[in-house]
């Protein structure tokens, strides 16, 4: 009887170890909580062009179509980790819209970034203020909305996106 | 530079501490080297922690984690709490914590050389664990790969001085307990005289107040500026404190009533043993981020996995130990119907019910996730309606417990005490009857105030009331529970008698609160170093000449694009008068105003009660 006392915390232990490392390992990510914009309309925005401020984007002129949108600037570090992925995207989904939105960066700074790393964007917007962030939210650099051809966000990631999101979460939804 | 400094130093550091814990089966040496060892390890991990600090301070961007975390525009202070304020600056506080411990028990006299050798060399391994866990997974010296002139900020919302110095106070408790851990296994290896169980006492009274400290840090932190209204949110993160402060609650209590027991002595090794479980089982639910909660912190796999390595080796190495080395048994409680002994019984039973329901609510949602792929949350009205009835009896006893005999079913002065009771019930039934009567109410103010007269009662019947030192040592277990008392006062009023009043307004307009009028003055913007603040003034009581001044707003915080809110509260010591500026339509505003009584009870019982933590260290 005091035997299987003592033993109580044990088995406690390995019960807690037990569900908590299956829950580790099942690749759940508790930090990604759905966000408050999911299944929402995409913000309104209204962007000029990186290269030509004539040209403008704005919400409604992309309706109809799958949008993938990432925010980038050319002194994020992690920005640089995920661009070559976008132009694997790119090829393998020519119809989807790649809209890339430049946060915070000198344009000559964006410019040269896009020069030597290539440009995989269909439109680069301008957001020099960080607002049309602050309209989706964003908490840091990069970060990746795909927006459905209802304009509702059905995806949004915090961080580099890297082959195994790509994969196993955006593709299923392309 | 400093990176490397620090790097070198923290590896170099493992290196000795590995070296100490070979030294108990190849290497044997002396005491004073060991112990020299001991120090320069400890010494080498602070400067591992300085030298992240101190590239903080300069804003050395060409470190990884500096520059994830910090911004040159940011005041002196926050780029000093920036250090501990992510993942892996916190990683090494923890590290550097556990080293000031070793250090400072490498001093304790009047312990037997072996016992100490011993009781150091499970701190070591500690450290080797806790050290190779931010070597690879959580290394904050990295360097920056690409050149950069600009940081990307801090969590805007930790930018608080109450926020600076709360995790270093919170990770004190949690470390101390690697101490009484370390002491307690050394205990069940070496059975020597009992001399341990008061070098024990000593640490785990000193981690349970930094403990006390840290959680009510956190808790007023996030009264002022979550803009919540409350206090506490049964949050995960929150009740992963609350554990090791219950369980070390009854590890102090059980230290007390040391008198040979034996049957005591397993339950004082097995409490510390899970103190210390639940001070690293809470690391590795808060580091891991398995648990969603207003603290949120970068999660990583890997190091989840590596920290329940760690929780699992800690945890199963000290109940191990425990199954196979039990200690003795020779005589057994004094055990009687009311007596001092049976009361603390009965009271550390309540508390290890009451840890172990707060650790069901945490984990049971992981558990649910796992069998059922459902994502639900476990909050206050679970942990409301379990967790206080639990400590209710409990607290009833605590109010007569200090006045018990340890031999006898004898109670001095019984008949005062049941007076004092009776008057006192009417007492708080009338005050109940003429404000709304409410259940919570009723006995949280009745087992407050009752605690506080029979303390009050029982120092002044037990003692000869004297002012020097000698005579706060005495009363001191008294004045804890006063302190406790007051705070359930506090508890009390401000959570079931909470007034909640919502104003829809425009600059210049006046209104009614609780009879005083309040002008709602201006809104102004401002535009601060690395912030701009929204404000909303208002004027409380204007009829006064004396009326006061009220700023409640935003902050909006242009390096991470974070909102937060900040409450204005007017402090006076029977209320909170808390103003929350919510959003404008036409420029209406919508303000909540929320009357919190009472509320300042709570942090005076917190002071009271860590001020009995303090005395009680130095009371042999």
């Amino acid at each position: 009887m005091n035997r299987i006392i003592i033993l109580t915390p044990l088995i406690i232990l390995l019960i807690i170890c037990f569900f908590s490392l299956t829950y580790l390992l099942s690749g759940k990510d508790p930090n990604k909580p759905p966000s408050a914009l999911l299944n929402k309309n995409v913000p309104s925005f209204e962007s000029t062009s990186l290269y030509d401020t004539k040209e403008i984007i704005r919400t409604i002129d992309i309706k109809n179509r799958k949008i993938l949108i990432n925010f980038f600037a050319s002194w994020c570090s992690p920005c640089k980790i995920e661009h070559p992925l976008f132009f694997e995207i790119g090829k393998k989904y020519p119809e989807l819209y790649l809209l890339g939105f430049n946060h915070k960066d000198p344009t000559s700074d964006a410019k040269k970034y896009l020069e030597d790393d290539g440009n995989p964007y269909d439109f680069v917007g301008v957001d020099a203020d960080g607002l049309i962030a602050l309209e989706f939210g964003v908490f840091g650099l990069p970060e990746t909305y795909l927006i459905n051809e209802e304009g509702k966000i059905i995806f949004k990631f915090m961080g580099p996106i890297t082959k195994d999101v790509l994969k196993n979460e955006i593709e299923p939804l392309l | 530079m400093s990176s490397l400094v620090g790097f070198l130093s923290l590896v170099f550091a493992i290196g000795i501490n590995f070296y100490l814990f070979l030294s108990r089966y190849i290497f044997k040496f002396q005491k004073q080297k060991f112990n020299f060892f001991i120090r320069f390890s400890s010494l080498l991990t602070l400067l591992s922690f300085f030298s992240l600090m101190y590239a903080y301070v300069i804003s050395d961007f060409s470190n990884y984690n500096v520059f994830q975390n910090s911004h040159s525009n940011k005041p002196l202070i926050y780029k000093i709490s920036g250090t501990w304020g992510n993942h892996e600056g916190s990683m090494l506080l923890w590290l550097s914590i556990l080293s000031i411990f070793s250090f400072f028990f490498s001093f304790t006299k009047n312990i037997e050389d072996n016992f100490q050798k011993l009781t150091l060399i499970i701190q070591a391994f500690l450290h080797i664990l806790f050290g190779l866990f931010i070597v690879f997974t959580s290394n904050p010296f990295l360097v920056n790969s690409i050149l950069v002139n600009e940081g990307l900020g801090l969590n805007p919302i930790l930018q608080d001085p109450g926020l600076a110095v709360h995790p270093p106070i919170l990770y004190a408790g949690y470390v101390g307990y690697s101490i009484v851990f370390s002491i307690a296994i050394a205990g069940l290896f070496q059975n020597t005289d009992d001399e341990w169980l008061y070098v024990a006492k000593k640490w785990s009274l000193i981690s349970w107040t930094f403990l006390t400290g840290g959680i009510a840090l956190g808790s007023y932190w996030a009264y002022y500026e979550l803009g919540w209204g409350g206090w506490w949110f049964w949050d995960p993160v929150e009740n992963i404190s609350l554990m090791p402060w219950i369980a070390g609650l009854a590890l102090v209590h059980s230290l007390m009533m040391v008198r040979g027991e034996q049957a005591i002595k397993k339950w004082i090794v097995f409490l510390s043993i899970l103190c210390f479980s639940l001070s690293v089982f809470g690391t590795f639910l808060v580091r891991s981020g398995i648990l969603t909660s207003v603290h949120s912190f970068a999660a990583d796999a890997s190091r989840g996995i590596f920290i329940l390595l760690i929780f699992f080796i800690v945890t199963g190495f000290g109940f191990l130990v425990f199954l196979l080395k039990e200690p003795k048994k020779s005589n057994t409680l004094n055990l009687l119907f009311i007596n001092k002994v049976s009361a603390l019984v009965i009271n550390n039973i309540l508390m290890i019910i009451a840890t172990l329901t707060i650790l069901l609510g945490t984990i049971y949602p992981i558990i649910i996730e796992v069998l059922y792929n459902k994502r639900i949350s476990v909050g206050g009205p679970y942990f409301n309606a379990t967790v206080i009835p639990i400590m209710i009896p409990g607290f009833l006893l605590m109010s007569i417990a200090p006045i018990l005999s340890w031999q006898t079913n004898k109670m001095n002065n019984s008949k005062k005490y049941v007076i004092a009771f009776i008057i006192l019930s009417v007492l708080v039934l009338i005050q109940s009857y003429f404000l709304d009567f409410n259940t919570w109410g009723f006995v949280g103010l009745l087992l407050g105030f009752w605690i506080i007269l029979a303390s009050i009662i029982a120092i002044f019947s037990s003692y000869k009331i004297k002012i020097n030192i000698k005579f706060f040592k005495i009363i001191n277990p008294h004045v804890a529970h006063i302190g406790v008392g007051i705070a359930i006062v506090g508890i009390t009023c401000s959570s079931v008698f909470q007034n909640e009043l919502d104003f829809n307004l425009s600059e210049g307009d006046k209104f009614n609160i609780n009879g005083k009028t309040v002008l709602f003055e201006k809104i102004e913007t401002t535009n601060q170093i690395n912030f701009q603040s929204l404000r909303g003034k208002f004027l409380f009581d204007i009829e006064k000449n004396q009326s006061k001044e009220i700023e409640a707003g935003k902050n909006y915080y242009p390096v991470s694009k974070m909102i937060t809110s900040e409450a204005g509260i007017l402090h006076q010591w029977n209320k909170d008068i808390y103003f929350i500026l919510g959003d404008q339509k036409n420029n209406v505003w919508f303000v909540k105003v929320l009357i919190n009584p009472f509320v300042s009870f709570i942090w005076l019982g917190v002071i009271i009660m860590i001020y009995s933590g303090l005395i009680a260290v130095t009371r042999r």
